[in-house]
């Protein structure tokens, strides 16, 4: 199986300290690959830099990055280890294609992250038309979303403040799949959700992925839910060596 | 225990809210947010409110503090009945019940630091003077942690150190009772540890604390007592320390991935888990659909389950054992 992304001996570095220190992820197509680790390990820094968003100076000291689905020998950190933030800004230009269509981001509070002034069917519209091939009909492609994630098609009409904080969870996860990516990347998108709900949400995030045959990257606190669904575990050391404790 | 005063005594409580459409014209809706809740909390007892979002914790923690009025039912704190009472009459009792936010940034003035929240509180609600406010407050963020950090603006804080200044803020009262919604929601697990030891371990030693968590860590580990909520009503009374849930959603709640997840929606007549119920018998089913379960008491007394399937005195229950 061609791994999504590949990413090799990740060193980034603030002034005074490395902040991420030789981690090594891969995700697989259709499998879930988790990122665990206490706080200020480095779970969302590593999870951005998968998606090429570096934004720390000095930033990139060592690393290598590739989408081997995209390209198998691209190495797509060459030449920014110690360019400090000029070279990660270019970087970002450079890979912004990607962004939103071979990967999405699914972000931890979900009724934050929904454009409060935009309708959910307008939002999964925009999302959408970042895929390469158009579908035959918009209307029918929403419905479709709106009944993988289990909302009603009236969702489709409703602005984010109308929704529940269950339904703004699942509204946010129908826009990171529409476009159909082969990676989604979600960070903690059980915050602030009662255990049930958590349950559901992650479950849903999994079966959604699965079915669409896309790789999942997963940051999670929750040890219970990445011993049930995680294939593969990343663990990150904290700033004082201790592991997580998932 | 029992022949103490409870710090909190709540009977038959009831809430309604009606929620009335865009229009003056437009039909009402009644929401029964609260459906008949009973439970104490004795002096030094940490007791658990846990259920989903929307299983009424938060309203039955509000009517505890007064902030709601119920719809019936009565609320005793220390012996003195507590809800009906005008505001007037309230206000100076008010100091001693005591409500720790889930929002710790939003509680915080930005402009203040942490000492002077504290100190202002001392002052103003503690009637203390000047000097004796500003020792206190230093004295108890200090045992908060905090020592080091008196002078910092809510902005130039953790996430956890907010949430120790608002609960700096209320212990230094000495509350008799002290109602945390939420209180850690937002942190990573250490911090949440962190926060509920400085909330726990500074009780005084006579206050009542109602503890408010989506969190079944938390309450499995802080507390003296667990209530699980759902559809405004309390569906189990567990000490978890000599006991392990036995309603089936109490189950689903404490693991959430034992079995199948809860589609809903509840049932209106009859127990509320029904359509879920994985543990319904159909010796039971029928029961089950046309009555709401009552809490019975367990082998031990204080542990008390709303399931036909473990009330002893249900047939199905009897077979079981």
């Amino acid at each position: 199986m061609t791994a999504l992304v590949e990413l090799r001996d990740l060193c980034i570095r603030a002034p005074d300290r490395a902040l991420v220190d030789g981690v090594d992820v891969t995700v697989l197509p259709g499998r879930v690959t988790a990122l665990v680790g206490p706080s200020g390990a480095g779970k969302s820094l590593t999870a951005r830099a998968v998606m090429c968003v570096l934004d720390v100076s000095p930033g990139l000291a060592r690393g290598r990055l590739r989408y081997p689905a995209l390209d198998p020998e691209m190495d797509w950190f060459a030449g920014v280890h110690g360019g400090g933030m000029r070279a990660q800004e270019r970087l970002l230009a450079r890979t912004r294609g990607l962004r939103g269509a071979y990967f999405t981001y699914s972000p931890q509070a979900a009724s934050s992250a929904l454009n409060p002034g935009r309708t959910i069917g307008h939002q999964l519209a925009i999302a959408i038309g970042r895929r390469t091939d158009a579908p035959a009909s918009l209307s029918a492609e929403i419905r479709r979303i709106l009944d993988q994630v289990g909302l009603a098609h009236t969702a489709s009409a409703a602005l984010p403040r109308e929704l529940s904080g269950g339904m703004a969870q699942r509204a946010a996860l129908a826009i990171a799949v529409a476009p159909k990516p082969r990676l989604v990347i979600a960070d903690e998108p059980e915050t602030g959700l009662d255990p049930v709900l958590r349950r559901a949400v992650v479950e849903l995030l999994v079966d959604v992925c699965r079915d669409e045959g896309a790789g999942l990257l997963l940051i999670s606190h929750h040890a219970s839910t990445v011993r049930r669904i995680a294939d593969d575990i990343v663990r990150l050391r904290g700033p004082d060596g201790e592991e997580g404790g998932a | 225990m029992s022949n103490q005063q409870p710090v909190v005594s709540v009977r038959g409580l009831h809430k309604t809210f009606v929620q009335s459409g865009p229009w003056p014209w437009s039909s009402q809706r009644a929401v029964r947010a609260v459906q008949g809740v009973d439970f104490e909390v004795q002096p030094g007892e940490v007791v658990a409110l846990v259920g989903q979002s929307g299983s009424g914790k938060t309203t039955v923690s509000r009517i505890v503090l007064g902030l709601e009025e119920p719809t019936r039912g009565e609320v005793w704190l220390n012996g003195k009945r507590w809800d009906g009472v005008p505001e007037a009459r309230r206000r100076s009792r008010r100091v001693a019940y005591q409500y720790v936010p889930q929002d710790a940034m939003g509680a915080l003035d930005p402009q203040q630091s942490a000492l002077e929240h504290v100190q202002e509180t001392l002052a103003v609600l503690g009637g203390l003077a000047r000097v004796e406010a500003r020792d206190k407050a230093e004295h108890m963020l200090a045992r908060l942690g905090l020592g080091r950090r008196l002078h910092a603006l809510p902005r130039e804080m953790s996430g956890g150190e907010q949430r120790r200044v608002t609960l700096a803020r209320v212990l230094a009262l000495e509350p008799s009772l002290v109602v945390a919604d939420e209180p850690t929601s937002g942190l990573d697990p250490d911090r949440r540890e962190s926060v509920l030891e400085a909330l726990i371990g500074n009780l005084p030693d006579h206050a009542g604390c109602i503890l408010v968590t989506h969190d079944m860590a938390e309450a499995r580990g802080w507390c003296d007592r667990v209530l699980a909520m759902l559809a405004g009503r309390v569906i189990e009374e567990v000490d978890l320390r000599h006991a392990e849930p036995r309603h089936p959603y109490a189950r689903v709640l404490f693991d959430p991935w034992s079995g199948p997840v809860p589609r809903g929606p509840l049932a209106t007549t009859g127990c509320p888990f029904l359509p879920d119920c994985t543990a319904a018998r159909d010796g039971d089913a029928a029961r089950c659909a046309s009555e709401v379960p009552p809490l019975a008491p367990q082998d031990d007394p204080t542990h008390r389950v709303a399931c036909f399937v473990h009330d002893p005195s249900s047939p199905s229950a009897r077979r079981s054992r």
